[in-house]
């Protein structure tokens, strides 16, 4: 997986650093020079990398930084990830929609109920406690401003 | 000088710096414990929180909260012998073996004491060394702080994974982490660069959202993925029984726990190297330190002087890593990356002004990394037993909180959705790299010092020409940027060579 996953990024940076030297061809220089002196290499590395996955070996390097389990069999890994990234896709257009005031317990609840396969005691529990602390602190003591979410103002 | 050491102590023994730091001391307790949070992913997710606070507060809060993560994460090493930190792995090797022999409160108690001695080494280290780094820092010009920049992206992609693969995908990660540093609008020509005539992107990449995403989303997937409850079954019996036998140890073996916080230092000191690194050398140098073959045998089977050494080291790096944050900018590891983007956000910049105008805030970090560890370890000798419990929490449960936290956090940037989407666009190229084996550290060096960086080569290149290359100091700093390049090539061919 960690070689498809290092292909689609060197493609992805290839793309990026291609196009970030293209606009800044038209720049003054003052604007350009960083972009290019940065985009040129990056382009470069990123294509050697990319014929690297795809025509050398498959080696995995042993990266100083977090690791994923392994214990997992990688089809489950993949079916885990794509759920937990709906969840996360989810609860970002249940803020939009609806604001963080309603999003939070809401996802928060729903989370706890069909993911975590909690009771509905504890869901309950944990969500008040959740949306106490949500809105004592963010709301009451910091005063941060949260819209109310575009379905409302569709409403209104 | 003393002066400066002694407003530092009175800077943090304000009662709303010290609340801040105990808040912070809380948070990274708890963090260290918890094998599926990192110190880096809280620092990150803690970043908005600073905005209204005093720099003072603000590093209390920050470092303290960061300076008692490995100490706590050596608690979960030796209880369930899993990781509560990256930093904390060696310990698992004779920790958690003394903990299945019946000895897990002699080898809590070592970790502990010696974790307080390495956190007090490195921050005596941090303090005289701003001294030493002063006049050195104040000689540097635009051509230097640039090429400043450029070696400390060098070191931390050459050495962030092994190899020349490693080395491709850390320059990778770096120079990514530059230009995403150019989108906004150009502070010396005032074109708008890859802002798609979006208002929002006008301003540039935002440090919180990007950092908040890159961190922590790829953690709560793999937390989401393993479905455990976060550490398993607590052992039986009272874990702080032996603890003071523990301690004794630590004074047993006083000079191996010293040399192993001056490893710990001399490799924070070093951009890019790391934690990591610094607890497994400090282990190896414990095992070297065994004078017979007889008593080599006894480490990893539950050898005391296996959880010494590497308690102490990963505790002194942090006093060693913020020697170059500060007085350079130049981040001695993920951590440091992104308290140097708190640095940003507060208004102060790393350099000469952090060793002269903001001299008793620099010492107010030496004192955050002191008191926090003194009254952590302290905490952690009272409270030893209800602890152990802690890491027996759900991560089902911890999802959505921490998410409700990442989300929070980045929006609370520049209270616009566009953080959000920005969060889970880099949350997703975060996990693409853990999955891939790219090192994110450089991203973040890049990112943060993208902006800096393109100011002083604008400088140089102004008032110098080309001529700024020909500078004595920029010459050793080109010489090694090289270094740090190759040497690990020519290292890799002259093993290959041997075998």
């Amino acid at each position: 997986m960690h070689s498809h996953a290092s292909l689609a990024l060197a493609l992805g940076v290839m793309a990026v650093s291609g196009y970030a030297v293209i606009a800044a061809w038209f720049w003054p220089w003052k604007a350009a020079l960083f972009p290019l002196a940065i985009g040129i290499p990056l382009f470069v590395l990123s294509a050697a990398e990319a014929a690297w996955v795809l025509f050398g070996k498959a080696e995995r390097s042993e990266v100083q930084d977090f690791q994923l389990t392994r214990d997992v069999a990688e089809r489950e890994v993949v079916r885990r990830s794509a759920t937990t990234a709906a969840w996360i896709v989810g609860f970002f257009a249940a803020i939009v929609l609806f604001g963080f005031p309603v999003a939070v317990p809401f996802f928060v609840f729903l989370y706890l109920k069909q993911q975590a396969d909690e009771g509905w005691i504890f869901s309950t529990v944990f969500t008040a406690a959740v949306w106490a602390f949500f809105y004592g602190l963010f709301d009451r003591l910091l005063h941060l401003p949260f819209p109310a979410g575009w379905a409302f103002t569709w409403i209104s | 000088m003393i002066e400066a050491l002694g407003e530092g102590l009175f800077l943090v023994l304000h009662w709303k710096p010290l609340a801040f730091m105990m808040l912070g001391v809380a948070l990274g307790f708890w963090v260290g414990l918890l094998p599926g949070l990192g110190g880096a992913t809280t620092l990150a997710l803690m970043l908005p929180f600073i905005y209204a606070m005093q720099p003072v507060e603000a590093f209390a809060f920050l470092l303290g909260m960061h300076a008692v993560v490995a100490t706590t994460g050596d608690i979960t090493s030796v209880l369930f012998g899993v990781p509560g930190e990256a930093a904390s792995a060696a310990t698992i090797l004779d920790g958690h073996a003394m903990a299945k022999k019946g000895e897990a409160g002699r080898a809590l108690g070592a970790a502990l004491a010696s974790s307080l001695v390495g956190a007090i080494v490195g921050a005596f280290a941090l303090a005289i060394a701003i001294p030493i780094v002063r006049p050195l820092v104040l000689t540097f010009g635009s051509p230097e702080l640039f090429m400043l920049a450029i070696v400390g992206i060098a070191f931390i992609a050459s050495l962030s994974a092994p190899g020349v693969r490693g080395m491709v995908r850390g320059f990778l990660s770096g120079g990514l982490g530059l230009l995403c540093a150019t989108v906004g609008q150009d502070p010396q020509a005032g074109i708008a660069r890859y802002t798609f005539d979006s208002l929002y992107l006008w301003g540039g990449l935002d440090l919180v959202p990007v950092l908040v995403g890159i961190f922590a989303i790829p953690e709560i997937i793999d937390l989401a993925i393993r479905r455990t409850s976060i550490a398993g079954k607590l052992p039986a019996g009272r874990v702080s029984k032996g603890a003071l036998e523990g301690v004794k140890d630590t004074f047993r073996h006083f000079w191996l726990t010293i040399r192993c916080s001056l490893i710990g230092t001399f490799i924070g000191i070093m951009p890019g190297m790391g934690g990591a690194v610094a607890q497994w050398m400090a282990y190896g140098h414990a095992t070297q330190s065994a004078r017979t073959a007889e008593e080599r045998k006894g480490f990893g089977a539950g050898d005391v002087r296996g959880v010494l050494g590497p308690g102490a080291a990963n505790n002194s790096k942090e006093g060693g890593s913020l020697i170059p944050t500060v007085a350079f900018g130049v981040p001695g590891s993920t951590a440091m990356a992104i308290l140097l983007g708190g640095f940003f956000l507060l208004g102060l910049v790393p350099g000469p002004d952090m060793l002269t105008k903001h001299l008793p805030i620099t010492f107010s970090m030496v004192w955050t990394i002191v008191i926090a560890n003194v009254v952590t370890v302290i905490a952690c000798f009272l409270f030893l037993d209800h602890l152990a419990r802690v890491t027996t929490i759900r991560g089902t449960v911890l999802i959505p909180v921490i998410l409700v936290l990442i989300f929070i956090g980045s929006y609370t940037s520049n209270n616009h959705y566009g953080d959000i989407l920005l969060t889970l666009v880099f949350g997703a190229v975060g996990y693409l790299m853990v999955v891939a084996g790219w090192p994110r550290a450089p991203f973040v060096l890049g990112l943060v010092l993208g902006k800096i960086a393109e100011n002083y080569l604008y400088i140089s290149v102004a008032r110098y020409d080309a001529a700024w290359l020909t500078r004595p100091v920029v010459l050793v700093l080109i010489a090694i940027t090289l270094a740090v390049i190759f040497w690990p090539l020519v290292q890799r061919r002259r093993k290959a060579a041997h075998a």
